[in-house]
């Protein structure tokens, strides 16, 4: 992703080498051929309070300006503007902090008007230093840099994370363990009443924490618990003590027993069909810490605090380098419980020893929807976060598909019910002229033929359309193998295979099988 | 300390090979913005505080062996 940077001091070593930069303070020249800009203005340092309050209003159009001018499928990242040097003689004089809230006020409002405008507040940053660090005079009035360039390596971590956080990146699951974790105290010791939850220190800051992980949970993110301590107790205790915030009802599948960890995320991860590297584990034992850093480097193990004060600094810091995104989706609010009815789904099928007729029972209802400005925020994130069932593993931003539509692509989404649940817009497809570009599923729709239902009923609208031959491609990658041959399997003819493992496919509309079985109910929006 | 900054020039201006002769006449990302992270780093890495009259008349390998004896940085 190279990013042009629309500046007014020297930031060019803050940020990736394939950025571009203006001028100082030049707004003459808007390049067309990046992937997205970058506006990050510093406040002027100037000693005349009047000319520092109309040069940050002149920035303030000069940013008006630029955002009128740019692509509106292209982002623009903006950073808000924080004071430098903050020099009122009178303690009554705050005229120029005013202008700079103005100007921060006015970049949040062009926010809600812009779907490709992405304010990030820099206060985020600025705000882990002193003033003396933040800024070195020497390095201001030799190369006019508005930030102590020995903090380099630190903006460039933080920018790291919040360009993440605009592509939406996170990890999805917790790992928690129980006993001086979640709670103070060994409940196999001190019984339910005995353990430190809620009431007085230590308790009020273990029941700060678990308010913290509901908090995170709401916003989509997975509880599970790998404990080692007698499965009833556990129940017990989250059923009859009274303090207990995270209850059974919250974590979407847990493993209480004395069986290895490493053992029981793996099992985690399969039930839940969630990747370990998506997984972070939590426990207060830096045995079991060191044991999962070894047996699975791919899940993060972030050290735990020692004292329970310390808590909430750790779950702010937790949340910054693993769960911030920029925003999160209606079916992100809802995770919980569609990975929980899935369990419930596994258990189902497990009484009926024809697969139809499980599926018939299920009353499958698949909704397929054009993209609108509506679901193009979810299919873009789907882009970016489904890795097994995915086809090309192409990744795009809401931009992106815009632009696509713009261009005349056909793209699809799907939304999958059944008696368990709604698990929402859970996959998508896209089509350049005669070509599947992009085809996804979610991992918790899989398992129940939802996706040739949905490439037939799409194929059939194709062929509606006049579209005869029907191409398409896989991309093997380290994780979707288990589509390799989905085309194979669709009635696709392999027309070329490459020494990389990917594939191009060919299929004839006319000749295709486009019968979909009649209990899935197919609704076309 | 030489080895040092050898090591420094050849990261900061991102060179293949780099000798005592390395200048900004030589040197082609020796440029205001390569002076400022050539700056940064030899800070960082002999722990001092070059004055901006010593960054101004720092244009080789040599100005810098001299600027840092000045500071009583010799070498091993």
């Amino acid at each position: 992703m190279s990013l042009f940077v629309f500046r007014n001091n020297t930031v060019e070593r803050f940020f990736p080498k394939d950025y571009t930069f203006s001028g100082y303070d030049d707004i003459s020249v808007i390049p067309a051929d990046v992937n997205g800009y970058v506006w990050f203005y510093q406040a002027p340092v100037g000693h005349s309070r009047e000319t520092s309050i109309e040069e940050i209003q002149g920035y303030q159009q000069k940013f008006d300006f630029v955002l009128s001018r740019t692509d509106a499928n292209k982002t623009v990242i903006a950073l808000t503007m924080e004071e430098i040097y903050a020099l009122p003689l009178t303690d009554d004089d705050h005229a120029v902090r005013r202008a700079i809230w103005q100007y921060n006020a006015a970049l949040f409002e062009a926010e809600k008007n812009h779907a490709n405008l992405k304010v990030i507040d820099y206060s985020q940053f600025t705000r882990n230093y002193p003033a003396t660090d933040l800024l070195d005079w020497k390095f201001y009035f030799i190369s006019q840099m508005g930030i102590n360039p020995k903090l380099t390596k630190d903006f460039q971590a933080w920018w790291q994370r919040k360009v993440d956080s605009i592509a939406l990146k996170r990890k999805k699951c917790i790992v928690l363990d129980l006993d001086n974790t979640l709670w103070g105290g060994v409940l196999g010791e001190d019984g339910i009443s005995g353990i430190k939850i809620g009431g007085d220190y230590p308790g009020k800051a273990f029941a700060f924490f678990q308010k913290s992980l509901l908090q995170l949970s709401q916003a989509g993110v997975i509880l599970t618990v790998c404990s080692k301590n007698n499965e009833t107790d556990v129940l017990e205790a989250w059923e009859k003590n009274p303090f207990m915030v995270l209850k059974k009802e919250h974590f979407a599948a847990y493993r209480i027993n004395w069986t290895d960890k490493a053992t029981n995320i793996r099992e985690l991860a399969e039930e839940l069909n969630i990747g370990l590297d998506s997984f972070v584990f939590i426990d207060d034992n830096p045995t079991e810490r060191e044991l999962i850093r070894q047996m699975l480097p791919m899940v993060s193990v972030p050290e735990f605090p020692t004292q329970p004060y310390e808590l909430p600094v750790f779950f702010k810091k937790l949340v910054e380098d693993y769960f911030k995104v920029y925003s999160i989706t209606e079916e992100d609010k809802k995770k919980t419980e569609q990975y929980k009815a899935n369990a419930a789904r596994v258990q189902a099928q497990h009484s009926f020893s024809d697969f139809s007729a499980f599926l018939e029972s299920l009353d499958i209802q698949i909704t397929i929807e054009a993209a609108n400005e509506f679901n193009i925020p979810r299919i873009a994130q789907m882009t970016q976060k489904t890795n097994q069932f995915n086809l090309t593993t192409k990744r795009y931003t809401d931009a992106d598909v815009k632009d696509f539509l713009s261009n005349g692509w056909k793209i699809w989404c799907v939304s999958v019910a059944d008696r368990f649940g709604d698990n929402g817009i859970t996959g998508c497809i896209m089509i350049n002229g005669d070509e599947i570009d992009t085809f996804l599923l979610s991992c918790r729709i899989l398992g129940k033929g939802i996706e040739k239902a949905f490439i037939k009923k799409v194929m059939a609208l194709l062929k509606e359309d006049g579209i005869v031959s029907l191409k398409a491609a896989y991309q093997p990658t380290a994780k979707n193998a288990q589509v390799a041959d989905f085309y194979d399997r669709c009635g696709f003819t392999c027309v070329t295979e490459n020494a990389d493992g990917s594939k191009n496919y060919v299929l004839d509309l006319n000749a295709a099988d486009l019968e979909i079985e009649k209990y899935y109910h197919i609704n076309l929006k | 300390m030489e080895e040092k900054v050898l090591e420094i020039l050849k990261n900061v201006f991102e060179l293949d090979t780099v000798d005592t002769t390395c200048s900004q006449q030589t040197c082609e990302k020796w440029d205001s913005m390569g002076q400022l992270n050539l700056v940064v780093e030899l800070e960082s890495e002999f722990d001092i505080s070059l004055e901006p009259e010593e960054i101004g008349e720092m244009t080789s390998f040599q100005d810098i062996i001299r600027i840092l004896n000045d500071k009583g940085i010799k070498n091993e």
